[in-house]
């Protein structure tokens, strides 16, 4: 699983590709975890490039979104697809998590919020 | 309102015919699940829809067994028969733990789950979001079984002592050739 960050304004985007797993899903909570000390207050998961999602993935999904939740910030989970899309849906949190099809698409509703 | 899926307890279940079944016996090692799954699903077909959908709920049974039923002991061994065609993907998976004794506890947490979801209410679905015991970790997320119930269309259900569960898909049927409708 590779990870990159990347910024539009205030809202940061993490563009995860690989495979979202067992073994690697907790990076994606470390990360988050280090940006919000760093006060970043605005966040996108883009999940573009992942082709795999495990319990662990979505593991992972819930954590930031429960984080971010309760500290009141802003965040997107955009282009989930194929398999990645379906154990979403198998695990019943479309419509828990807030998902849209395209990151900008994501920018636009945050931006509206802010 | 779609129907409620649960985890059955029946040792007399069908699905534990192991007649005709592969089988195949793995450590508990962590770092192999995926692997281990690989060896498994290479008997598929690769007619099957959304094959790595099947990988990944197979993974989630195995690592279930090595991790929640073998406790990752590297003395205790996974058991895993398994049959496949295009229109179906059956397997029974045996630990060598203590067994899963919470199902029902399990079933009804999933069924409030559900509710909260049918009346999209995600406010108080919050509180059903994962599935955490006293055995869970920071690595677990608590949330396999409630995709496993959804995609084992055909059940999932344990033995009595709850260390050995069966599940079954089935694909739908192919149609192969061309309809001719009368006239």
């Amino acid at each position: 699983m590779e990870i990159k960050i990347r910024r539009s304004s205030t809202i940061y985007i993490i563009d995860v590709s690989g495979d979202m797993d067992m073994y690697n899903a907790y990076k994606v909570k470390n990360l988050v975890n280090k940006m919000i000390e760093k006060n970043i207050q605005n966040f996108i998961i883009n999940m573009e490039g992942v082709n795999y999602i495990d319990s662990s993935g979505i593991g992972a999904l819930i954590y930031v979104h429960s984080e971010l939740k309760k500290r009141n910030m802003k965040f997107r989970i955009a282009n989930i697809r194929g398999t990645v899309k379906k154990v979403i849906e198998l695990t019943k949190l479309m419509g828990y998590f807030k998902i849209t099809d395209t990151v900008e698409n994501a920018i636009k509703q945050i931006k509206a919020e802010l | 309102m779609s129907e409620i899926k649960e985890i059955l307890v029946d040792e007399n279940s069908k699905l534990f015919d192991k007649t005709g079944m592969f089988y195949k016996k793995f450590p508990s090692d962590f770092r192999q699940i995926r692997y281990f799954t690989l060896l498994v699903v290479q008997k598929a077909p690769p007619e099957i829809k959304e094959i790595n959908l099947l990988e990944q709920q197979i993974s989630e049974l195995i690592k279930n067994a090595i991790k929640h039923g073998n406790k990752n002991n590297p003395n205790k061994f996974v058991h895993v028969w398994f049959s496949f065609s295009e229109e179906h993907a059956h397997l029974i998976i045996e630990d060598e733990g203590e067994g899963f004794k919470r199902i029902e506890e399990w079933n009804e947490f999933n069924r409030k789950r559900l509710e909260c979801f049918q009346n999209q209410n995600f406010e108080e679905m919050e509180k059903y979001i994962s599935f955490v015991t006293e055995d869970s970790d920071e690595y677990d997320s608590g949330n396999a079984l409630f995709a496993a119930v959804e995609y084992w269309n055909g059940g999932v259900v344990f033995n009595n002592k709850r260390n050995c569960v069966a599940v079954l898909k089935r694909f739908p049927k192919k149609r192969h050739g061309l309809e001719i409708k009368s006239a």
